[in-house]
C-alpha cells in the first residue's frame, strides 16, 4: 500500500463525515471528499514531511467546502419543527439524520468548527485549520453547543 | 452540553462505505483531468495559434501597406492578452492555498474582483484592440474592389456590433450576477471571521 492510499485510507471516513456536516447532503459532500483526496494526489510531494498531514487535510477540505458556494447547489437546510414531538424511539440513523439537520442550520464556520469538534480535533488544530484564535474558537464552540442543545432539547433528545 | 461524547459517537457512526476504496481512489486521481482547465487550455492554445499565423503573414506575405502591419500587431496583442490572463488564471487554480478558512475566503473574494474588473476592463481593451486590428486589416486586402469593400466592411461591421451591443452585455450580465451574489455569501462568511 502506498502512502496516498494510507492517507486516504486513514482520512477520508473523517473529512466525508465533516463534509456531510457541512452539506447535509452525501453526493455532495462524497464529491468534495473525492475533490479534498484529488489536491491531496496532486500537492502530497509538497506536503509529505510535514508534521501535520491531518491539519492540511482538514484545511484542503474545509476549503473545498468554502469554495463549493461558487457552485449553484445549496446546503440542505430544511426548517425544523420547534417542539418536534417524539413519537417512537428513534434509530440511529434518525439521529444522526437529526444532527445533520441540526448543523446544516447552523452558519458555514460554524459548521466547519462544530464538525472538527466531533471529529475529536483539539481547540488548538481547529484555530489553525479556521484560521481564528484559540480563544475565539473556544467562545465560539461554547455558542454552537448552546444552540445544538435548544434544538435538541427541542426535540426531546437532550439530557 | 453534558452528552457531547454521545453526539461524538453518534456522528462516528455515519456510514462511510460508499467512498471508493483506496486502490481504486488512487486509479481515479491518476486519471483525474480537470475540465475547467480544459477549456482555458484550448482558449490558449487557439490564442496562440492566431497569433503565430498573424506573426508569420505579417513576415512572409508581402504586405505593403502599413494599415495591414498595424492591425496585424493589434490583432497580436489581443491574442496575447488573451493568452496571458488565461495564464494567470490557470496558475491561481492549480496554486493549492495552503491556508487557513478565513485567508481562503479573501482569496476567492480577491480573485472574485479581478474576474468583475476582467469583464468591465480588460476584456473591454482587448476587444477594442481587435475590433480596430481587424478594421484596418481589412483595408488592404478589400480597398481596389469597392463591393468587396462594402460587403467585407458591412460584416465586420455587423459581427462586432453583435459581438459588442449583443454578446458582451448578454454575457456580462449573467456573469456579474453571479459574480456579484458570490462575493455576497463571501462578505457573508468574511463576517463570521
Amino acid at each position: 500500500m502506498t502512502s496516498f492510499e494510507e492517507i486516504y485510507a486513514k482520512h477520508s471516513p473523517q473529512i466525508f463525515r465533516v463534509c456531510m456536516g457541512y452539506f447535509n447532503d452525501p453526493d455532495q459532500a462524497k464529491d468534495i471528499t473525492q475533490e479534498t483526496f484529488i489536491s491531496v494526489w496532486k500537492n502530497l510531494d509538497t506536503f509529505r514531511n510535514e508534521s501535520h498531514i491531518s491539519t492540511w487535510i482538514f484545511r484542503i477540505a474545509t476549503n473545498n467546502c468554502l469554495r463549493a458556494l461558487e457552485k449553484s447547489k445549496r446546503v440542505i437546510t430544511t426548517e425544523l419543527p420547534a417542539n418536534l414531538p417524539v413519537l417512537h424511539e428513534e434509530t440511529q440513523e434518525e439521529k444522526l439524520a437529526f444532527l445533520y439537520q441540526c448543523i446544516a442550520e447552523l452558519e458555514e464556520t460554524e459548521r466547519i468548527i462544530i464538525s472538527l469538534v466531533l471529529e475529536d480535533l483539539p481547540q488548538a488544530e481547529i484555530a489553525e485549520i479556521v484560521g481564528l484564535s484559540a480563544g475565539n474558537v473556544r467562545v465560539k464552540i461554547h455558542r454552537i453547543k448552546e444552540k445544538l442543545a435548544i434544538k435538541f432539547k427541542a426535540n426531546g433528545q437532550f439530557r | 452540553m453534558d452528552n457531547l461524547d454521545d453526539l461524538k459517537a453518534l456522528w462516528l457512526s455515519a456510514k462511510t462505505d460508499s467512498l471508493p476504496q483506496p486502490e481504486e481512489m488512487l486509479r481515479m486521481v491518476k486519471k483525474f483531468r480537470d475540465q475547467r482547465i480544459r477549456r482555458k487550455v484550448i482558449i490558449i492554445v487557439i490564442a496562440l495559434l492566431c497569433a503565430v499565423i498573424m506573426f508569420w503573414g505579417m513576415l512572409f506575405d508581402g504586405f505593403t501597406m502599413f494599415t495591414t502591419y498595424i492591425g496585424d500587431v493589434l490583432m497580436i496583442i489581443s491574442c496575447i492578452i488573451l493568452v496571458v490572463t488565461n495564464l494567470r488564471s490557470i496558475k491561481r487554480f492549480y496554486q493549492l492555498k495552503d491556508c487557513s478558512n478565513a485567508e481562503f475566503v479573501q482569496f476567492i473574494e480577491r480573485t472574485r474582483q479581478n474576474q468583475i474588473y476582467f469583464y468591465k476592463n480588460t476584456q473591454v481593451i482587448a476587444m477594442s484592440i481587435t475590433s480596430v486590428g481587424l478594421m484596418l486589416y481589412w483595408y488592404e486586402l478589400v480597398h481596389r474592389k469597392p463591393a468587396l469593400t462594402i460587403i467585407i466592411y458591412s460584416a465586420t461591421i455587423i459581427y462586432l456590433g453583435v459581438m459588442w451591443f449583443v454578446v458582451r452585455p448578454r454575457v456580462f450580465k449573467k456573469n456579474a450576477r453571479k459574480l456579484n451574489e458570490m462575493l455576497e455569501r463571501l462578505e457573508k462568511i468574511s463576517k463570521q471571521f
